[in-house]
């Protein structure tokens, strides 16, 4: 019994670690721009495609990478400069403006995958696919190591650029303050583009992990979408670390709760636990 | 200009005349040439978008083929298939329509069993046959008297031939624990009906019984338990991107049951082309198969290579025909149109398809199917019953290659 | 529109079924008075009140099984029992929207969302409700065209209530609180307004009335199953229709539900499913950052010929 609790609490982090990275950009869009990007995971799931692409050509997915993130960073900034700006100087409500936008951006975007490749699932193989790392008892399976290691490096990057980097702590300015940041003379448009670019680049990240996790279609975005505002929501928006935490504990809760109960009950667990927590604390764990 | 009362009347019953004319002129011709009209909705986009639209080939391949050879009742057929995006809602809005509209002659049945279900109860409301896959079981408990599995989706039947040959090996070498997950939704749950009536049948505990809602996120801590309860026979009674989770979980953890069976997963296409070895020697149910000796299936293998450089007809493309083939063996049987007559007719014949021979009950269902699959070297093989075996079954499961 | 114009809309679409109307049309009339009705609804609170529920369909889903479970259990017809369906919503609402109403902005509207998945995942699990194989209910007893007609006069009912429900918030003193509420929730309270109470106020008659559609809609289906009872599709649609038809009136979302049933009607039929999703989205896109207020303030703009308001100020002012 211990020893599935400790195989369910392993599994549970390593998955809950790319939540988490998926979590992080959406939260950084949130927090700087106060965008709801609905079509975060989407992008994800765009990634992931990519990465199918590229390993029917035989490149690993980690290899990969090096076309994915600045592919994916010119298309966030892209997106900001193409149709959030615009969408945002004559919109008056831009929270409702921008979840509605991003959410008729994710159906083309899933229609686009679907025109392209058919609305049948996916799967990536590569080598180390089925594969485990024996840690006594435990097995942990190497695509999921591989994708946590993708998102614990890149959390730990983002960390980094935005404390101690100064374009970095220009975001964080902007973050906590809009006007005061302007007044200190940083370019609020620079910043912004720049987080976009940031944000789906690490969207793109969170796609390539996933990919080597799980099997997906055009669809997938749906199902992602729930566990990137659970990792928000619990999180609280703008933390990273933040970000970090509630990913993990998603994973976990819903891995360990398997054990105790039956489980088609833990979907309803984890959204009961959602609704407590917002009781107590309604701006997430980590206040911003 | 002023036309007066005169000039304005002849002119006026020439143009009336030149517009009614030509119709009653043509009316012969006409007539002879009005085709027969089908029409369905099924999922061409949306989450169960890859089968529909392997459902819908097999329509159009059938009314292509009957074009070919004369039509139905020598007058051609039309097929027209909206799409319902996945929507069961929309689903039944758009056959409505088809109905009431567009009046068809003929519906071909939706895709998957909540659209199938929703239209079902409209074409009864509507007095229309409908063949389909249905919508599990309950929905042929209705007492709908217009519906018709022709073959069905049965879950309750999924198993029923893994049973009789797992009966076949002798009582030592049977497993002798059984796991399972089953998927939350009405395919999982009846094809778990299946699962808990067989291990009775056989005598094989039941140490695990977990049922799961989609998506499922990691197999892991499901197939840990399993392993860590000694079961030697795990059942998977799911979709494909679980099958998937659930297998790689099984190599990660190096879990090597005697015997996996799995839901609908290992039907489709992708479970070989995607999933590669590690899918291999895994059992399933079907209704309907590729390597059946049925007058038809060599056609539809031929088409599949030809049309899409396929080596095997997929399953729902058979499924599409057939259902469309079923249709036409009753209007041609019977050598009408109207549905009250169908009904009648269905219920008295036996009809021969590629699924095989037919014969309907009051509730709409033919005899249960006992066809088994297994997964043998990337290729679904039939392994049950065997008059009916393309190849020998691998039991136990060989361990994982690695 | 003036009064009498209205009087006479109504009375056009009471004598409609009688005219020789056929079942296709009064079924598109039918569902067009269900999405006038979720949208109208949802405005109470999502318009109104600026708060953004994305899981309205947790409300209707929860009239359609409870009107579906009495008819199974019970035997009675929903057409007596679709008053309990919104009752059935409505109390959900208070207990849910509680909680949930503690949170502001964006936040409300992403645990909405997550309320309305939880919903569907409580029900998919649960036996007495057909859990995962969904619920049967009996046929209607009527012939197709007759059937038609009961549900077209049920659904037309509940849309001239719900409008009617509308309109009394937003002219009466509950509308200029919730009014207050929007535009700056923490200065209303200051001066007196019970923003609690009519916050949930709002959400329990914006639920109890989606849930009124659910209880008929369930019906019409006599199949029901948690993936289109609870779809998010239709909590994303109820707020789409608010958004396009004009939030700050009670007949903007009117105005809305008909245009998006009418177009994606015209659009589905001639282009093609996949077709007029784009062109709906990239209609609505064009619509949101061309007129954010909505069709409705500026159809009534254009009419008026009066100069557009700067963006600042709001268009509630405005009567609708």
């Amino acid at each position: 019994m211990l020893v599935q609790a400790l195989q369910a609490l392993a599994t549970g982090l390593l998955t809950g670690s790319v939540y988490a990275l998926l979590g992080a950009g959406f939260s950084l869009i949130w927090g700087v721009a106060h965008v709801i990007n609905i079509a975060h995971p989407a992008l994800a799931v765009g990634a992931a495609y990519a990465v199918y692409a590229l390993a029917t050509r035989g490149v690993d997915p980690l290899a990969s990478l090096a076309t994915v993130v600045p592919l994916f960073f010119l298309l966030g900034v892209g997106f900001h400069e193409g149709v959030i700006r615009p969408a945002a100087r004559r919109a008056g409500d831009l929270v409702l403006v921008s979840m509605v936008l991003t959410f008729g951006l994710a159906a083309a975007l899933e229609n686009a995958l679907a025109a392209i490749w058919g609305p049948g699932p996916r799967v990536v193989n590569v080598a180390y696919t089925g594969q485990a790392i024996r840690l006594g008892v435990l097995a942990l399976p190497v695509p999921h190591v591989a994708g946590a290691g993708l998102a614990a490096v890149t959390i730990t990057a983002l960390y980094l650029f935005l404390h101690r980097t100064f374009p970095g702590k220009a975001v964080r300015a902007v973050w906590q303050n809009r006007d005061g940041a302007a007044l200190c003379a940083i370019n609020l448009r620079q910043v912004t583009s720049l987080t976009y670019g940031l944000a789906v680049a690490s969207a793109g990240v969170a796609g390539v992990a996933l990919a080597l996790i799980y099997s997906f279609s055009p669809a997938t975005h749906l199902t992602w979408l729930v566990f990137v505002f659970l990792v928000v929501i619990v999180g609280g928006v703008g933390s990273l670390v933040g970000a970090v935490v509630a990913g993990m504990v998603v994973g976990a809760v819903t891995n360990l709760a398997t054990l105790v109960i039956p489980f088609a009950w833990a979907p309803f667990l984890l959204f009961a636990s959602l609704g407590i927590l917002l009781l107590w604390r309604p701006t997430g764990l980590f206040r911003r | 200009m002023r036309l007066s009362r005169r000039q304005f009347l002849k002119t006026a019953a020439l143009g009336a005349g030149a517009l009614v004319v030509p119709q009653l002129l043509h009316r012969g011709a006409w007539a002879q040439a009005r085709p027969v009209r089908l029409g369905g909705t099924l999922p061409l986009t949306g989450p169960f978008a890859d089968t529909g639209v392997w459902v819908e080939r097999g329509y159009r391949y059938w009314a292509e083929r009957t074009n070919q050879q004369g039509g139905l009742l020598g007058r051609p057929v039309e097929v027209t298939i909206l799409d319902d995006a996945s929507s069961a809602d929309r689903a039944v809005s758009l056959l409505e329509r088809l109905i009431t509209v567009d009046r068809v002659d003929l519906i071909l049945g939706g895709y998957p069993g909540t659209a199938a279900a929703a239209q079902m109860a409209l074409a009864e409301r509507y007095r229309k046959v409908y063949i389909s896959m249905g919508g599990h079981m309950a929905s042929f408990r209705r007492g709908f008297k217009y519906s018709f599995g022709g073959p069905p989706l049965m879950g309750q039947w999924w198993y029923e031939g893994a049973w009789r040959w797992l009966a076949n090996i002798p009582r030592g070498q049977r497993p002798t624990r059984a796991a399972a997950i089953t998927v939350n939704n009405p395919v999982g749950m009846s094809v778990r009906e299946s699962m808990l009536d067989g291990l009775k049948r056989l005598e094989i505990p039941l140490v695990m019984d977990e049922l799961y809602d989609l998506p499922l996120a990691s197999a892991e801590p499901l197939v840990s338990r399993a392993r860590a309860l000694g079961a030697d026979m795990f059942l998977a009674n799911g979709f494909f991107p679980d099958g998937v989770l659930t297998i790689r979980a099984m190599k990660a953890l190096d879990y090597n049951p005697k015997v996996i069976l799995q839901g609908v997963g290992s039907l489709i296409p992708e479970w070989v082309t995607q999933l590669g070895p590690d899918g291999d020697y895994v059992v399933s149910g079907t209704a309907i198969h590729h390597k059946l000796p049925f007058p038809g299936i060599a056609e539809l293998n031929k088409a599949a290579r030809e049309r899409w450089n396929l080596k095997w007809a997929p399953q729902y493309f058979l499924f599409g025909y057939a259902w469309a083939q079923l249709l036409q063996q009753a209007v041609e049987g019977a050598k009408s149109l109207s549905h009250a007559v169908l009904v009648r007719y269905m219920r008295e014949t036996t009809f021969k398809t590629i699924a095989g021979e037919l014969r309907f009950d009051e509730k709409g269902l033919p005899a249960p199917y006992e066809y088994t699959t297994q997964v043998i070297n990337g290729e679904v093989e039939l392994i049950w019953p065997p008059g009916r075996r393309s190849a020998q079954p691998v039991y136990p499961k060989p361990p994982w290659r690695r | 529109m003036s009064r009498a114009a209205a009087a006479g809309l109504v009375a056009v679409l009471v004598v409609l079924p009688w005219a020789g109307a056929g079942e296709y049309p009064l079924a598109l009339l039918y569902s067009t008075f269900m999405y006038a009705t979720l949208a109208v609804a949802w405005n109470i609170i999502g318009g109104f009140a600026g708060y953004l529920s994305f899981g309205h369909a947790a409300f209707f889903g929860l009239g359609g099984y409870a009107t579906g479970f009495l008819l199974v259990h019970a035997g009675l017809s929903p057409f007596l029992t679709a008053p309990v369906g919104g009752v059935v919503a409505a109390v959900f609402a208070a207990l849910a929207g509680y909680p949930c109403l503690r949170l502001r902005g964006p936040y409300f509207a992403v645990v909405t969302m997550i309320l309305g998945l939880a919903v569907r995942a409580v029900v998919l699990n649960l036996p007495w409700a057909g859990a995962a194989e969904g619920l049967w209910m009996t046929l209607p007893p009527w012939e197709p065209l007759a059937a038609r007609r009961a549900f077209y006069y049920a659904m037309l009912g509940i849309a001239l209530v719900t409008a009617l429900a509308g309109r009394a918030v937003r002219l009466g003193k509950m509308g200029v609180g919730l009014e207050a509420i929007r535009e700056d929730e923490d200065a209303a309270q200051s001066i007196g307004v019970p923003a609690v109470r009519l916050k949930m106020s709002a959400l329990i008659l914006s639920a109890g009335l989606t849930g009124l559609a659910g209880g008929i809609y369930a019906y019409d289906r006599s199949y029901i199953h948690p993936d289109f009872m609870f779809d998010l599709h239709l909590s994303v649609l109820a707020v789409l229709m608010a958004l396009l038809g004009g939030r700050q009136s009670w007949a903007g979302p009117i105005l809305g539900a008909v245009v998006v049933r009418l177009v994606d009607e015209l659009l589905t039929v001639r282009v093609g499913t996949e077709a007029a999703r784009i062109i709906f989205g990239l209609g609505l896109a064009l619509v949101i950052v061309l007129l954010p207020d909505g069709l409705l303030p500026h159809l009534m703009r254009l009419r008026r010929r009066a100069p557009r308001p700067p963006a600042a100020v709001p268009a509630a002012v405005v009567r609708p």
